[in-house]
């Protein structure tokens, strides 16, 4: 389009040369990157920070284990939310084996997003009117406590960011230490998905004095299940 | 909007008059910089950041035509609808035209201070549209009719029983004012609202040149539900925006999240690269980038105000700022204030009988440059700014007087000893503990609120003739 030309060429002549025809050589960047030595330290790491922000955090080995971990964490809750709700549970289509099985034998029936319904307004009406977001997680961030999502067909955004609470799963093998590892990953696969969505911790605001509040909008409560395999 | 009517001097009364907003001003601007120390300091040596952070920016701008081809380049292969706005008026138009096209009723913004710079709201509502600003802090000031106190957290300046007063005539009854009930309000009644939105507005806290991504931090979790939910989607962005790959990335949002909030990541740190996949089922399926000029390449062809262009919009420099800390944003009278908005508010408005006063809203002590992540040398920028603007001739009628005055008598010597003999005469009535501490206008709008010292009763041209001849 001419316009973009125009537009270009008249930044060029105000840096006073041409438009380079090559990307330009990278800047250097030094800097000190955080390393952790190893995954059981990444781990433990990743969950104290992630408890820090506010959310709950717990390391399983079996699905027994895990289990386990959402009868301590929830109770009988989602059976009650059931009752009022049978599609109390949204989940993406595919959670970890471990994860699946865990639900399957709870009895806790999940609702699969993308599948609820074919008009996308119905889809966010039943996301925000379930009681808990269930999704896996691509990669995570020890040094921040965070949870990295991509956007898939299978998955759906809405699931980790409407319902009130959200449950996160993640393997111990996808925890790095810091942000420029997860983007460089991240980079490697070419083009990214239609959004990468961190999540460190729940919604939070201090608009109102500077007094920290959550929940203003995301989810209220933040769960995430490690899975040590 | 009273306070644009203000002239300088009445705003800057009204804000010193206000102590709850000073108080508010001086907690918030203390809580975010002790927070910013903090993660600073962790993250080990962060003078290296800052300086990775300043060559970035300096890279990024001055080879702005360059990304910003790539980016546009990049979008537009994807079907992005890439727009290119010169002015505030040809940024209004382009949204204007697309919601019209939309037939959109319902828009929702998350945090955008393009859309400020440019007043689309305004603009957007004269159309008979429902604008709503989803982050809590805007969405008060919307209600309240007011521009941004701070950068950051815009509405600090409001008493929580303000907000819950702004907030009654919406609720239809009374609210507490205590934080989480305003809070869970605002979670119920801006439900419904994502949730009907037609178009979504976002900013952009960086654009990637070379994946043409968007990248966008918040806290809240708005920024995600205006970028999942509405069908369409507009992003407004300032042209400078640009990082050139993830890599940059890393350094920018370590020191913009760590800068503004002490956060190690923001709450919310999304990375869209729109459209959604056709088989995607969330996110929008058109996607519209604006991006705006405004004077912007002024700035890049000025070599003594580029580095004006490396800003990130962390607030850091409002929050060190002893100005900034005694008046808070409203003062200033801008939609961009603090450090960075005394720069850039007089090179994007190109009006000095308006902005005029910006560059004097500084003692000029640096410690916005030291608190810069990407150290822009915002106290040196002001002083050049003071310079363009009396070389522009705008300086006010009393200024050129005394200048004047000065002139006439350092450089007549019998006629400067006189008047200082004179002076010293004078200046008695208006001596306290041996400072001079009143006077006539224009001397009375210092000894207002401060002395000066007197003049000596034996001017120093004496003491060092009388030293000559000691000798």
């Amino acid at each position: 389009m001419s316009n973009t030309n125009d537009f270009i060429s008249h930044l060029a002549s105000k840096l006073g040369r041409s438009t380079p025809a090559q990307t330009p050589p990278p800047v250097d960047i030094s800097v000190p990157q955080y390393r952790l030595s190893n995954s059981e330290e990444r781990v433990s790491i990743f969950l104290q920070n992630w408890q820090a922000l506010g959310g709950k955090g717990a390391i399983v080995r079996s699905s027994d284990e895990t289990l386990q971990c959402l009868k301590a964490w929830f109770g009988d809750l989602p059976l009650n939310w059931l009752k009022d709700n049978h599609q109390a549970l949204v989940a993406w289509d595919m959670l970890p084996t471990v994860a699946e099985s865990a639900f399957s034998t709870l009895n806790w029936p999940l609702t699969r997003y993308t599948q609820s319904t074919l008009d996308p307004r119905d889809r966010y009406s039943i996301a925000a009117h379930a009681e808990l977001g269930i999704t896996g997680s691509d990669l995570g961030i020890a040094l921040s406590g965070t949870i990295v999502m991509n956007s898939d067909p299978l998955r759906g955004r809405a699931v980790s960011l409407l319902p009130p609470r959200h449950l996160a799963f993640i393997e111990t093998t996808k925890i790095r230490n810091n942000l420029f590892e997860v983007l460089e990953e991240v980079s490697v696969l070419g083009t990214p998905p239609a959004a990468i969505e961190m999540i460190s911790g729940p919604s939070r605001t201090s608009d109102i004095e500077m007094d920290l509040s959550i929940g203003v909008h995301g989810p209220i409560e933040v769960y995430v299940v490690v899975i040590d395999n | 909007m009273t306070m644009y009517n203000l002239t300088t001097d009445q705003r800057v009364d009204e804000a010193l008059a206000n102590n709850f907003l000073r108080q508010a001003t001086r907690r918030a601007t203390d809580r975010l910089r002790n927070n910013k120390y903090k993660a600073s300091e962790e993250l080990g040596n962060w003078e290296q950041w800052r300086s990775a952070g300043e060559s970035i920016r300096k890279h990024v701008i001055s080879n702005l035509d360059f990304y910003l081809n790539q980016l546009i380049e990049q979008m537009e292969q994807r079907g992005v609808h890439v727009h290119l706005a010169k002015t505030p008026a040809d940024a209004v138009g382009i949204v204007r035209n697309i919601v019209r096209e939309h037939d959109a009723k319902n828009v929702l913004k998350s945090k955008s201070m393009i859309s400020e710079e440019i007043h689309l709201n305004h603009a957007l509502e004269e159309d008979g549209v429902a604008v709503v600003e989803t982050d809590l802090g805007e969405y008060i000031i919307q209600i309240a009719g007011e521009p941004p106190s701070h950068i950051i957290v815009p509405a600090m300046h409001k008493t929580r029983q303000q907000v819950a007063d702004l907030f009654e005539p919406i609720a239809g009854y009374a609210l507490s004012s205590d934080t989480p009930t305003l809070t869970r309000f605002v979670r119920i009644q801006m439900r419904e609202q994502f949730l009907r939105g037609d178009i979504g507005i976002t900013g952009c806290n960086f654009a990637v040149a070379d994946t043409g991504s968007i990248v966008m931090v918040t806290n809240e979790g708005n920024g995600r539900m205006v970028s999942t939910l509405p069908r369409v989607q507009i992003t407004l962005m300032g042209m400078e925006r640009i990082v050139p790959s993830f890599r940059e990335l890393d350094v920018m949002l370590n020191l913009l999240a760590r800068s503004a909030t002490g956060q190690r990541l923001s709450s919310y740190t999304t990375i869209l690269t729109p459209p959604k996949k056709t088989a995607d089922s969330d996110g929008p399926e058109e996607y519209h980038l604006v991006i705006l000029d405004h004077n912007r390449s002024e700035i890049l062809g000025d070599k003594l105000f580029r580095t004006a262009l490396n800003c990130i919009r962390c607030g850091a420099c409002f929050n060190v700022c002893p100005v900034y800390r005694q008046l808070g944003g409203h003062a200033y009278g801008s939609v961009y204030s603090g450090p960075i908005g005394s720069v850039i508010t007089p090179l994007l408005e190109k009006d000095w009988k308006k902005w005029g006063h910006l560059p004097y809203f500084s003692s000029l002590c640096g410690a916005c440059s030291e608190a810069c992540p990407v150290r822009i040398p915002l106290h040196d920028l002001l002083v050049k700014l003071r310079m363009r603007k009396t070389q522009s001739g705008h300086t006010p009628q009393v200024e050129q007087q005394i200048f004047k005055a000065y002139r006439y008598f350092f450089t007549r010597e019998k006629t400067l000893r006189r008047a200082l003999r004179l002076g010293a005469h004078l200046q008695w009535p208006f001596v306290r503990n041996h400072r001079i501490s009143g006077g006539p206008p224009p001397l009375s709008n210092w000894t207002k609120s401060r002395t000066l010292p007197m003049v000596a009763p034996k001017p120093f041209m004496q003491v060092w003739a009388d030293l000559n001849n000691k000798r």
